[in-house]
């Protein structure tokens, strides 16, 4: 990944950070030259070279206007917010040259009062610059690929931050530990708009979501609420993880403890913020933690890279960090009072989209966990999967999907064929392309709606059809929506007159899943070019079982053949549907 | 960030009759090359040792290195003595003062400068 970065006073040490720190995700690093903002953003050659760009600037020369105001001069407002907005014009002219471009906040040294009392009224100087950043935000919260950081938090957890000596020795505002911490920032922050970030938190139970061992002493001896500073800071480690949840970051158990003791005590003590049925799976036994997190890792249908794990106990920690290093262990103060905190300062949970899926995320694994429970009891693999009734919607990229359809491209491993990661603009610029073709397909059954979870896209080349991308979320793996997806798109092009299709699959680290599919789903394989081959002039078959709808706009083309796709759930495995 | 500040806290200023010690204050340093090594490659990171070359001939230094490593030093020597020092007294880049030539050379600088102001002199 190629970073470039544009400032107004020199960010060198910065980039020493970046390309000196071996954490993922490793970085090269180049520099306009500083002093030249706009000239740098809007020249597109060395943009064109970069994946992301960092824009740190200082508020005075970005906005001139704002001079008048350190001076304790009257500022002219209006121009202030006009120079506000030529900026934003440009970083928003810029951010076709880059994938994503990240800009700072822009803070002010602590030695800069104004006028103390007066510094939040009228043109205090504080004042002022909270404008400014919240008008700066709202130019570009539409941007899609453009994120403003939060410079200020830097600033905080670094103490005072600013070096008068740094600036008269080499033009740089910062003590060391300020670009330390951007560093650590600007590599979650590109990690999140690759989708790279965790998904799943697995607690330990004792001495961690509460004080004290309840095998001893019970659920009703448990240090947790109360009027007791250690209880009340296992409650608001709780909250924290429930927001954690709330953002769509599963949780999950892993305690040696007898199973039916600890969740009497989640389902029963009074002050428990966390019950049985906020977690999507636990193992509480007694045997080995790193095995009972492999275990929860399959069962969730996640990766190892996805989950973090919390335990109190170093011993603990070390065996997971030894036995799973994909696993992030990190680091646990003993003091339970920095639980909360500790927690809400980790980085690796942020992440570039918020949909309406993440919200629902953990429903969705409560849904799963039924799934099972019914897969256990009916006789049969397939018997099962006609039993959930499973509705597929096929639609369009519009406005009301890209979001989530960006995410899934962006954050799905196990089930994708090419691994293509794409922003907003990119996605969009490939789309408009004559012959490319991108659905997303939305699948609910009797137990819940799993959203939008998958996606796949054609090129079409003069006879023959090429599967760009083919992604499917892990929470609907296996339920035979992978082959309602490769059906529709075979009819689509069936439709078309086309002669063939084809899907090139490139290996990574984590889509053997996708790869097992496609062994199986019917197509030829060339080992040599690993591409899988289907001729059109034969029916790919629907699966029995699942229903398939066009969404409102789709069923207005005339490429669908003005036919309902409604199919029986419980129909033939052939559905001539699509066809003319 | 936790580790830092235990170890700071271990290092305590042995003074004997006025002076200071220069082995607390190679400490002190010590953790500031521990910083500072976080912006160099593996391959020119300093090591802790009194006759590691930082500035000028063979040194792993630049200007900017060494400013970031004159600021971070002066922060843990404030927090050591309890009062601030400053290493820019003198020009830091001019090879005529040779302070920041070696760590070793560095240390003596510091023992200089806080006997100075012990006796009042700064």
């Amino acid at each position: 990944m190629k970073l470039h970065l544009i400032s107004d006073f020199n960010l060198e040490t910065l980039q020493r950070y970046l390309v000196n720190d071996t954490a993922s995700p490793k970085l090269s690093v180049t520099s306009a030259p500083f002093g030249q903002v706009f000239p740098a953003l809007l020249q597109s050659a060395a943009a064109d070279a970069s994946d992301f760009a960092l824009v740190w600037t200082s508020p005075e020369k970005i906005v001139p206007a704002f001079a008048a105001a350190l001076d304790q001069t009257a500022v002219d407002e209006n121009r202030l917010m006009s120079e506000l907005r030529q900026f934003a014009d440009v970083l928003l002219q810029a951010k076709q040259h880059f994938r994503s471009i990240f800009v700072v906040s822009w803070t002010l040294p602590p030695h800069l009062r104004g006028n103390g009392v007066l510094s939040l009224r009228g043109q205090g100087i504080r004042k002022l610059l909270l404008k400014m950043n919240l008008a700066l935000a709202e130019e570009l919260d539409n941007s899609g690929s453009i994120y403003l950081l939060d410079g200020q938090r830097w600033m905080e957890t670094t103490g005072n931050g600013y070096s008068p000596k740094m600036w008269y020795l080499t033009k740089t505002p910062f003590q060391s530990e300020v670009f330390r911490r951007a560093a650590t920032e600007v590599k979650a922050a590109i990690s999140a708009v690759l989708g790279d970030s965790k998904k799943l938190v697995i607690v330990d139970l004792d001495n961690t979501l509460w004080g004290g061992v309840v095998g001893d002493l019970g659920w009703g001896g448990l240090r947790l609420g109360g009027h007791d500073y250690r209880g009340e800071a296992f409650v608001d480690f709780q909250r924290a993880l429930k927001s954690l949840q709330n953002r769509g970051i599963l949780l999950a158990i892993a305690s040696r403890n007898e199973e039916s003791v600890a969740l009497e005590a989640l389902a029963k003590h009074p002050e428990m913020v966390l019950r049985p049925s906020d977690f999507a799976a636990w193992r509480i036994n007694w045997n080995d933690k790193a095995a009972n997190i492999a275990e929860l890792v399959a069962e969730l249908n996640l990766g190892l890279q996805s989950v973090v794990f919390i335990d109190d106990n170093p011993v603990e920690r070390a065996r997971v960090r030894e036995a799973l290093p994909e696993v992030y262990v990190p680091e646990w103060p003993d003091d339970k009072t920095l639980f909360a905190s500790s927690l809400l300062d980790l980085n690796c949970f942020d992440s570039a989209y918020v949909t309406g899926e993440d919200a629902s995320r953990h429903h969705m694994y409560t849904a799963e966990k039924e799934r099972e429970q019914l897969k256990r009891i009916v006789s049969s693999a397939e018997e099962w999967l006609l039993s959930l009734d499973t509705e597929v919607t096929v639609e369009e990229l519009n406005d009301t999907n890209r979001v989530r359809a960006l995410q899934l491209l962006n954050k799905t491993n196990q089930m994708n064929l090419s691994t293509r990661r794409l922003t907003e603009p990119e996605l969009l610029a490939w789309q408009q392309q004559n012959g490319r073709k991108l659905w997303v397909f939305r699948v609910k059954d009797k137990f819940g709606d799993s959203g939008l979870t998958g996606i796949l896209s054609l090129e079409i080349e003069a006879d023959s059809a090429r599967i760009v991308d083919f992604v499917l979320s892990c929470r609907v793996m296996g339920r035979k929506v992978e082959q309602a997806m490769v059906a529709f798109a075979a009819q689509y092009c069936s439709n078309l007159g086309l002669r063939e299709m084809r899907a090139d699959y490139i290996l990574t680290a984590k889509n053997k899943p996708c790869f097992n599919f496609w062994i199986s789903s019917g197509f030829s394989y060339d080992q040599k070019e690993n591409r899988f081959t289907s001729p059109l002039d034969q029916v790919y078959g629907f699966p029995r079982g699942i229903a398939v709808h066009l969404s409102h706009s789709l069923k207005s083309d005339s490429v669908y053949s003005n036919k309902q796709i409604a199919l029986d759930p419980k129909g033939a495995s052939a559905l001539p549907l699509l066809t003319n | 960030m936790e580790q830092t500040r235990l170890a700071d806290v271990s290092i305590k200023p042995t003074s004997t009759n006025g002076g200071t010690k220069l082995t607390d204050v190679l400490n002190v340093i010590y953790e500031s090359i521990s910083d500072l090594n976080m912006q160099l490659p593996v391959e020119r990171r300093i090591d802790k040792s009194p006759a590691s070359v930082l500035f000028g001939d063979g040194g792993t230094l630049d200007s900017l290195g060494l400013s970031n490593f004159i600021v971070i030093t002066e922060q843990k020597l404030q927090e050591f003595f309890s009062f601030s020092v400053d290493l820019t007294e003198d020009d830091p880049f001019s090879p005529a003062t040779g302070h920041f030539r070696t760590v070793h050379s560095l240390a003596s600088y510091v023992c200089e400068l806080a006997e100075k102001r012990s006796a009042g002199a700064l």
